[in-house]
């Protein structure tokens, strides 16, 4: 062999192992660095966060707390309306899921075993009604709530949070309906059930996590909503965390950022520690096709 | 033996809750939506029919087609940026396989969960004019960046970072469902051919991913175009009502309340729009669903 073709072999074998070693190497590199970037708004929020509010607004910006303190924290928490606040968002969710699943889940049965005319167009309906948007009705729904005198009226929030979760959850439950072996059901019949005693004593327990499952989507959808709340139900007292924060930086007394900071990382908290508690779930029903909005 | 399908009356009764909670809140205010749009109104109340006048007064007005422009660039650009940030991840996480990837995928998820008043807060801190980090980190470029959300020309597209940051993990999360059903021989062959990194993303993996991206890009267009506390938060629609979108004009017009009709006619341009983008992703994805 000569020294040329020794010294090209040679090449290519290191040319090998620099590639080899780069391929280990890049991809965990630059997800390293993408997730940091992508971080860097919620870090700059909790280093905000854990700063005096003087500090909070120095130039340039430190990109720590010189001292962390916690008083923000303590203000978000001490707040006059925070309590008021937080008991509507938990009871606008637990509300409006609650009854979302409890008027989807005989429907989802019935869209999966029952085998009847119109049952095709009733799902149409339903489906056409998850695709008209919330910001589309703000104008008649507001017309009609005032008719009634219910604007501000946690009632009509929970209804109304509840109708536009309602689609997305008899899509899923139907999903885990149909996963359930028919003969399971088929059994209880030849012991005299009826279909209700089946759906609730059989079927429901069987599916219970997929229940969790499409709960949890709407119930971060439903915390998360800040139009149906702000439109519907302006008054303070009624208001919820994400309609406070709203509020709060549109007051013209200006804001303070290490309290804005901090209150929004405190609204943000529960849906957060879902997520995390239960992302498998939160994916698949990405996956699924669950549309906010 | 197996109960068969019950009458068809008592068999309607299952779906009788929640139809009726689907026509109270969708589909008469629907109805009620279209009276108003061809009524003269007074407040909340049509007090007279006039046709399509409300039709021809809105769309004869400068300010609309302002809004249709701005819509336009919210959505296109969010839109962009999403696609092309999700792509970009899934694949790389994809290349890192393993339990790391599905920490990082984890992680960035993030955004995707918090809400967009909220994210809207974190960006408002970030742009901040006077005191942001994002002014300071430009600076020490050497950058004035001047206003920013208070720069008419630029603010729509500081929404729109603000925006695709929130709503990229969603086409991530697809993408990557559709990355991880591609069979591994494709790239195999694609390898023995000698084909580079370049060829195996042209020949494999695009045409696996394209469909998954035209379903997951009309998902997302309907959260643009439906989006209003994002940038509620961020400008209010100004400055100079640069940043009025559609259904930013809706939710102002709405709290003010003066004359509802011409809101009426854009909601149902809204409201056409996202019926004409949901139908087209269940074809899509019943067409995906299918090929599968």
């Amino acid at each position: 062999m000569s020294a040329a073709s020794q010294a090209t072999a040679g090449l290519t074998r290191s040319n090998k192992g620099l590639r080899r070693w780069l391929s280990a190497r890049v991809p965990m590199t630059v997800s390293i660095v993408i997730t940091l970037l992508v971080l860097a708004p919620l870090i700059w929020a909790i280093s905000t966060a854990l700063k005096s509010e003087v500090e909070a607004v120095a130039y340039p910006p430190a990109f720590w707390p010189s001292q962390i303190t916690f008083e923000n924290f303590a203000r978000v928490l001490n707040g006059q309306n925070f309590l008021t606040e937080l008991w509507n968002s938990v009871c606008y969710s637990f509300g409006g899921v609650f009854l979302s699943i409890l008027v989807s889940a005989p429907a989802a049965y019935a869209a999966a075993r029952f085998d009847i005319r119109g049952k095709t167009a009733l799902l149409l309906l339903i489906l056409g009604s998850s695709m008209i948007p919330t910001v589309a009705l703000l104008v008649p729904i507001f017309g009609i709530l005032e008719k009634f005198g219910m604007v501000n009226s946690a009632l009509a929030i929970i209804v109304i949070e509840a109708a536009r979760t309602a689609p997305q959850n008899i899509w899923f439950i139907r999903s885990f309906i149909e996963a359930v072996p028919k003969e399971i059901e088929e059994a209880a019949f030849i012991d005299g059930a009826t279909r209700r005693q089946t759906f609730f004593t059989v079927v429901l327990p069987l599916i219970k996590p997929g229940l969790a499952a499409t709960s949890i989507l709407s119930l971060i959808t439903v915390w998360n909503d800040y139009l149906t709340v702000a439109v519907f139900a302006p008054e303070s007292s009624s208001r919820t965390l994400q309609v406070a924060i709203v509020n709060q930086v549109l007051d013209s007394n200006g804001i303070s950022w290490s309290y804005m900071m901090a209150f929004v990382l405190v609204a943000s908290a529960p849906v957060v520690t879902i997520f995390l508690a239960s992302q498998r779930w939160f994916v698949s029903g990405l996956m699924a096709g669950g549309v906010k909005g | 033996m197996a109960q068969s399908s019950p009458r068809r009356a008592s068999a309607l009764a299952w779906f009788g809750p929640v139809i009726a909670l689907l026509v109270i809140v969708m589909i008469y205010p629907t109805i009620q939506l279209f009276r108003v749009s061809l009524s003269q109104t007074e407040f909340f109340d049509p007090v007279a029919f006039v046709g399509l006048e409300n039709f021809r007064y809105v769309l004869s007005d400068p300010d609309f087609w302002a809004e249709a422009r701005i819509t336009a660039e919210f959505v296109a650009g969010s839109l962009s940026l999403a696609l092309v940030f999700g792509v970009l991840t899934a694949v790389i996480l994809q290349s890192l396989g393993g339990k790391a990837a599905a920490i990082f995928r984890t992680i960035l998820l993030l955004p995707w969960t918090l809400s967009m008043t909220v994210v809207g807060c974190l960006w408002l801190w970030l742009l901040n004019p006077s005191y942001g980090p994002v002014r300071y980190l430009l600076s020490l470029a050497g950058y004035d960046t001047g206003l920013l959300l208070g720069d008419p020309d630029l603010a729509i597209w500081l929404i729109v970072g603000a925006s695709a940051w929130w709503s990229f993990p969603y086409a991530m999360v697809l993408v990557t469902a559709a990355l991880q059903s591609i069979p591994k021989e494709l790239y195999e062959a694609v390898e023995i051919d000698g084909g580079s990194a370049l060829a195996k993303f042209r020949f494999v993996t695009w045409p696996h991913i394209i469909p998954t991206l035209g379903s997951t890009a009309l998902v997302l267009c309907i959260m643009y175009v439906t989006l209003v506390s994002l940038i509620v938060v961020m400008t209010g629609g100004g400055p100079l009502g640069e940043t009025t979108t559609f259904s930013l004009a809706i939710y102002k017009e709405t709290l003010n309340s003066i004359d509802i009709a011409p809101a009426a006619v854009i909601s149902i341009i809204v409201l056409i729009a996202n019926l004409v983008l949901g139908i087209g992703y269940s074809v899509l994805s019943a067409r995906i669903k299918r090929s599968k």
